[in-house]
């Protein structure tokens, strides 16, 4: 077990070289572009995570106007709704008013038919009564006495005039 | 120990085969590099791919010692140390390894690990003169009279990892290689098995302790 000097220093020498020779044609090339591509990675990843945090906004916004949209369709139904029923009120107690309305009149009428009736049955009963009594007088009165009345009668007219 | 051969020298210093061995790592290393980062794809495929995960991996496996901040700043060293020595603790697998002239591996001499160990030592200090200035220094004065015991730690530190990569991956490699010579077939197998095992540990221990090091001389006064 010795030293051998000059191995000892080609050793030196020879390693250095290959430093020099590595550092120039491996280390400084493949260090650079690991940066490089790490630092590519990041910044993907950054933007990344940005175009992510971009979206999320975006389907956050979405949301809140699908919801907004959602309760604005049920206000405009609900207002729908309260105007039909407004609606259904409305014509409902003007159906009520009408037919109240027809009915009062349908009795009216009846009303007027039956007085209408009343006083033509009347008439007729008086025409009837006469006639009746006419044809009774007919029998038992002579042509003296018909012509007696009949001048009575038409004194009495005489004299109202 | 037998005497160190040099196969040539250059600038007046002997070239070994685990020299010449580290070369051929180096050199598959860098052109491996060249091809994974020719052209850069954002998506990674093939081997772009493959080395990615290496040294994402290693990147987690160290952010999970010293954290991340301190990782990414030391990841070249300590990845650059961690395949060094993998590839140098595997090369003693490939058969001749030792024998065949310019092929041994580099961590089974202790001139190498050594040679390692020496350049975490420096790096630790220029680490830590780097982060905290000269007041770095006052951290061998905590408490003052544990300066000798500081100073002895830290020249301890290269002494025990670059004794303890050499030994073990010297020691597998004896083990195989007199298993080989009593039994050559199938007996080895198990022992080579398990040195993919050791190498990889010996190579994550040896970075670990060193990123342990350069945290204690980078991380903030208390």
């Amino acid at each position: 077990m010795h030293i051998d000097l000059n191995e000892l220093i080609w050793a030196i020498i020879n390693f250095l070289v290959l430093l020099a020779l590595l550092y120039k044609f491996l280390w400084n090339p493949i260090l650079n572009t690991l940066d490089k591509r790490s630092e590519e990675i990041k910044s993907n990843l950054s933007s990344a995570e940005a175009l992510k945090k971009q979206a999320e906004e975006m389907l956050e916004e979405y949301k809140k106007k699908i919801a907004d949209a959602k309760s604005e369709a049920q206000a405009i139904i609900n207002q729908a709704n309260k105007a039909a029923e407004e609606n259904r009120n409305k014509i409902i107690s003007q159906a009520h008013e009408e037919a109240a309305r027809i009915i009062e009149k349908a009795r009216e009428e009846i009303r007027r038919e039956k007085e209408q009736a009343l006083k033509e049955v009347r008439d007729e009963i008086a025409t009837l009564a006469v006639m009746a009594a006419g044809k009774v007088l007919e029998k038992s009165i002579t042509k003296e006495d018909h012509e007696k009345l009949v001048r009575e009668f038409l004194a009495e007219v005489g004299e109202i005039q | 120990m037998h005497e160190t051969h040099y196969l040539f020298h250059i600038f007046g210093l002997g070239v070994t085969s685990t020299v010449t061995t580290m070369w051929a790592i180096m050199l598959v290393l860098t052109i491996l590099s060249i091809l994974a980062t020719r052209n850069m794809e954002k998506i990674p495929k093939g081997i772009q791919n493959a080395l990615e995960m290496v040294v994402e991996m290693l990147l987690n496996f160290f952010s999970g010692i010293i954290g991340y901040e301190k990782a990414r700043m030391f990841l070249p060293f300590l990845g650059t140390m961690f395949l060094f020595i993998l590839i140098s603790n595997y090369s003693g697998l490939i058969p001749g390894a030792g024998h065949v002239p310019g092929l041994a591996a580099p961590t089974s001499t202790w001139s190498v690990t050594a040679g390692l160990a020496i350049t975490v030592f420096f790096a630790t200090h220029i680490f830590g003169v780097k982060a905290h200035g000269i007041g770095y220094l006052k951290k061998f004065l905590q408490p003052v009279f544990m300066l000798p015991l500081n100073i002895i730690e830290h020249f301890v530190r290269p002494l025990s990892l670059s004794l303890r990569l050499y030994g073990n991956i010297f020691g597998e490699e004896m083990v195989i290689a007199t298993l080989l010579g009593l039994i050559p077939y199938f007996v080895p197998l198990p022992v080579m098995l398990l040195s993919v095992l050791f190498g990889l540990i010996q190579a994550i221990v040896f970075t670990l302790l060193s990123s342990i090091y350069f945290y204690e001389a980078t991380e903030e006064h208390h």
